[in-house]
């Protein structure tokens, strides 16, 4: 009898148990599925998260903008300044805050708005401070000029696309509601730093409305957005951290957008009927083989062309990196502005032509250092493949990530495959990482990839910070143009590839296009078919 | 010695282990050859910037005074401020352990309950099928990935049956009850929300089982080892020759003295369910301290490491006194001294 009670107890709990939860997702409301594990919060003066800086997209507004997909990052667009100038000497730039803008209080972005945003950047001095700070290290230099008008003076001139790539960040460039932020004010806390870690006090076309840690967070549509109303009303962003849990969620049709899929699921749902895959078309991200000068046969400009020509780019892009990547052999990404399109092909003839000039015609030992996981060893082991045909036998090293930025800041490398990515939208990045070295020693000003290769050739630093500071877009262009044929003719580093945003969605999702910086994804335009 | 002084002798000498534990962790985790500031900063930033973000966590001064300045802060009460959230880790903790001791509870319970009814079923029909059923079982359960194993089920029940909800510890329309102890079956039911605690419920299927596969089939294992042993003793032959009930035989004289062992390899499973949760968290999106912790080690966020290693030997240490205050219980003769 007791035997009978307890199946019967059993069979009501797993009844209950397994009855379908889920209901359709409403045609106003977008789901994405998003691992949540590297959001820390939405403090735009610390923010410098990927997936942190996608929400302060959605919620805040900056003085310029960069919008739009491919060409996102080839000019810039305005934002809260409906124009700006900059002085004679390049120093002083002074924005015209566009008027009837309201923040999500109903308050009015004004001048002393944008001031009181950069100026509380610099008070709380959070790790992103460094990209206003480089430019404009005191608070001084910021200053109203009317209602209307704001004033910044740079230490050095900039060029306008570095300016905006450094007030356009998308956390520190962010404008905030100063009368929000005082009303949370503690005595404590002066800058309602804590609070404005968890809500917004922003003018973007959605806003914060609730924020359940590793689990979701919820966005609602601003209707008084000074660009128009967002499409969806509400925007779920929920925490799936698993690639196969959000692929199986975005089949079932449980959620719209799965942002973390690897590139072997996107070959496979690219045939499924009603999903569309949505990429961006490249990314300031890059795997790249450095060779230090220092070693011997690689100190030879000959032996660096050859190992450029040797490889077999598109076994790489296409194969190991299943799609998931634009082939690129320039320091400056595709999509950037001034990137130079040099592309070339394996063409093994040449290269063993280049080595025989070398006089390493019998090749040489070398050893390729990279990281332990993929798809480093896979590249790697591609690249010892493809060295082989020109008599370069590799020795490759795995270890982990930490250890092989060791050895490459020691420079005791001879090949080493890296990952690298820009911080911000601009070439200057890009130029002073790979092109800018002065002298060879440790008192170095730059100590970047450049120097870790020892590749110091005079006067190549002077056209990086003249081309930082060139106010002219047309030269500027030309001189980062320059800078990438010389380096790409002579330097250390064999580019590979940008690797690209993939992501998924339901076929139901229209409108959303994927810039090459991911974070700056713009979901006011997005919507939902029936 | 009294229970009371062997209790309070136990959990001082579990401080010590939870120090001990604090201060290996602490030093491991300053010798590693990786540097926390270059790893929140990114490669980029200025030379000064990284100066002055290392002075700010006191990574410049030697480790012993990182150390002690750390010990003082503990012995205050405060376990830091977390390096990557900027939030104090206790505060971290208090908001992400709960969800991982509610899963490892329920996870032990299924353990314990189906370990034990398997680990009988087994001893008592040795050699038949239901034995070699059990066996196979727990075989597969103790060799079984749990990564693999949690995929499957959700391939199985979530994504080809439509059962059981794919993650998460409610659905995304559904606002959480008011945290009270941040364990979602309690709030729900102190919210008096039946219908909430009945979707929560679902949602701790998949976890839960995935999480249990393992207990079970160490605690079957054991409770059928110790069973069989139990089974040929005298006084059970004594108790069926009395003419008793094989059910009351079996139930009543053999498992309770078999359970001496099945109560320690409990133990084990439920600390393991507690620290080895990561995968599980990670597959169903649960908001656990495994994942926090996870995080914490990848961006060497040390504060956050040390709080939370520290919080899983407690917990650890916790549930081995509590095994062997279930000893007295179980065998009178185990004496405290």
């Amino acid at each position: 009898m007791k035997l009978r009670m307890l199946l019967a107890v059993l069979l009501v709990v797993s009844v209950v148990v397994v009855m379908p939860v889920l209901g359709q997702i409403p045609a106003d409301t977008l789901v994405i599925g998003m691992n949540h594990d590297p959001i820390i919060d939405f403090a735009p003066e610390r923010v410098y998260e990927l997936e942190d800086m996608f929400i302060l997209e959605q919620v805040y507004d900056q003085l310029v903008n960069f919008t739009g997909g491919e060409d996102a990052f080839k000019e810039v667009k305005p934002g809260l300044a409906e124009s700006w100038e900059v002085s004679e000497d390049g120093l002083t730039w002074t924005f015209h805050v566009r008027q009837g803008v309201r923040f999500h209080s109903g308050n009015e972005v004004n001048a002393d708005a944008v001031v009181f945003s950069f100026q509380r950047a610099l008070d709380r001095h959070q790790a992103p401070i460094w990209i206003m700070e480089q430019f404009v290290p005191t608070k001084d230099m910021i200053q109203r000029v009317d209602d209307y008008t704001v004033s910044i003076t740079t230490k050095a001139p900039i060029g306008e696309m570095l300016f905006a790539a450094a007030f356009g960040y998308q956390g520190i460039g962010c404008v905030l509601d100063p009368a929000v932020i005082q009303e949370h004010a503690t005595g404590d806390d002066p800058l309602a730093a804590k609070w404005v870690a968890e809500h917004d006090a922003g003018s973007g076309p959605f806003t914060i409305a609730e924020w359940v840690k590793r689990d979701r967070i919820v966005l609602t549509a601003f209707d008084d957005y000074w660009q128009g109303a967002p499409q969806l009303r509400r925007i779920i962003i929920k925490d799936l951290p698993e690639p196969t849990a959000q692929k199986l969620a975005l089949e079932r049709g449980d959620i719209d957008v799965a942002w973390n899929l690897l590139p072997e699921m996107i070959v496979e749902l690219r045939s499924k009927e009603g999903i569309r895959v949505v990429e961006s078309s490249s990314s300031f991200s890059y795997h790249y083989l450095a060779m230090n000068f220092g070693c011997e046969p690689l100190s030879h400009i000959e032996v660096r062309q050859a190992i450029r020509w040797a490889l077999d780019y598109n076994a790489i892009t296409d194969g190991i990196m299943a799609g998931s990547a634009v082939k690129n052999q320039s320091i400056v990404p595709v999509g950037m502005f001034s990137h130079l399109d040099l592309s070339y092909a394996q063409n093994l003839d040449k290269a063993r032509e280049l080595m025989a000039k070398a006089g390493y015609a019998g090749g040489f030992d070398v050893e390729l250092i990279t990281r332990t996981d993929q798809p480093f060893t896979d590249i790697a082991a591609q690249i010892q493949q493809d060295l082989k045909k020109i008599n370069i036998r590799v020795k490759i090293t795995t270890m982990v990530w930490a250890e092989v930025l060791k050895v490459f800041r020691a420079r005791t490398h001879q090949l080493l495959l890296a990952r690298g990515s820009l911080d911000y939208a601009d070439p200057s990045g890009a130029a002073t990482m790979m092109a800018h070295c002065r002298v060879l020693g440790d008192d170095a000003e730059v100590k970047q990839m450049a120097w870790r290769c020892m590749y110091c050739p005079s006067g190549l630093a002077d056209w990086v910070e003249e081309a930082a500071a060139e106010q002219d877009p047309r030269r500027r262009e030309v001189l980062y143009k320059a800078i990438q044929a010389l380096v790409l003719e002579e330097g250390p580093f064999v580019m590979l590839h940008n690797t690209l945003t993939q992501v998924a969605t339901r076929e139901t999702v229209v409108g959303l296009e994927i810039p090459a910086m991911w974070p700056y994804t713009e979901l006011r335009g997005v919507s939902k078919t029936q | 010695m009294s229970m009371v002084t062997y209790i309070v002798r136990r959990l001082l000498w579990l401080l010590f282990v939870v120090f001990g534990v604090m201060t290996l962790v602490f030093f491991i985790s300053r010798v590693i050859p990786a540097d926390p500031v270059a790893a929140m900063l990114g490669g980029h930033a200025p030379a000064d910037l990284v100066e002055e973000m290392r002075a700010k966590w006191g990574l410049d001064k030697p480790v012993i005074e990182q150390y002690l300045a750390y010990v003082w802060q503990l012995l205050h009460g405060d376990f830091g401020v977390s390096m990557a959230s900027g939030r104090h880790v206790l505060q971290d903790l208090v908001e992400y352990f709960p969800a991982t001791l509610e899963l490892a509870t329920v996870g032990a319970l299924i353990s314990v309950v189906g370990g034990i009814v398997l680990g009988v079923v087994s001893a008592v029909r040795r050699g038949k099928l239901a034995d070699h059923v059990a066996r196979v079982a727990a075989l597969t359960g103790i060799s079984m990935p749990v990564f693999w194993l949690a995929l499957l089920m959700m391939l199985l029940f979530y994504f080809i049956l439509g059962w059981l909800p794919g993650g998460g510890r409610l659905p995304y329309y559904m606002d959480p009850p008011t945290r009270i102890t941040g364990m979602i079956l309690i709030d729900s039911l102190i919210a008096r929300r039946l219908d909430m605690f009945t979707i929560a419920l679902k949602h701790f299927v998949m976890p839960a089982l995935t999480l249990s596969f393992f207990g079970v089939a160490a605690i079957s294992r054991v409770t059928r080892a110790s069973m069989l042993d139990v089974l040929g003793e005298d006084y059970v032959r004594t108790a069926r020759s009395k003419g008793l009930v094989e059910n009351r035989v079996v139930l009543r004289h053999a498992l309770k003295n078999a359970m001496l062992p099945v109560v320690t390899i409990a133990g084990i499973v439920y600390g393991r369910l507690l620290e080895g949760g990561v995968i599980v968290e990670t597959i169903f999106a649960w908001p656990g301290l495994g994942r926090y912790a996870t995080n914490a080690f990848l961006a060497l966020d040390f504060p956050a490491v040390v709080g939370s290693t520290m919080v899983i030997a407690l917990f650890y240490s916790l549930m081995n006194l509590v095994v062997d205050i279930l000893y007295a219980f179980l065998d009178p003769r185990v004496r405290y001294d």
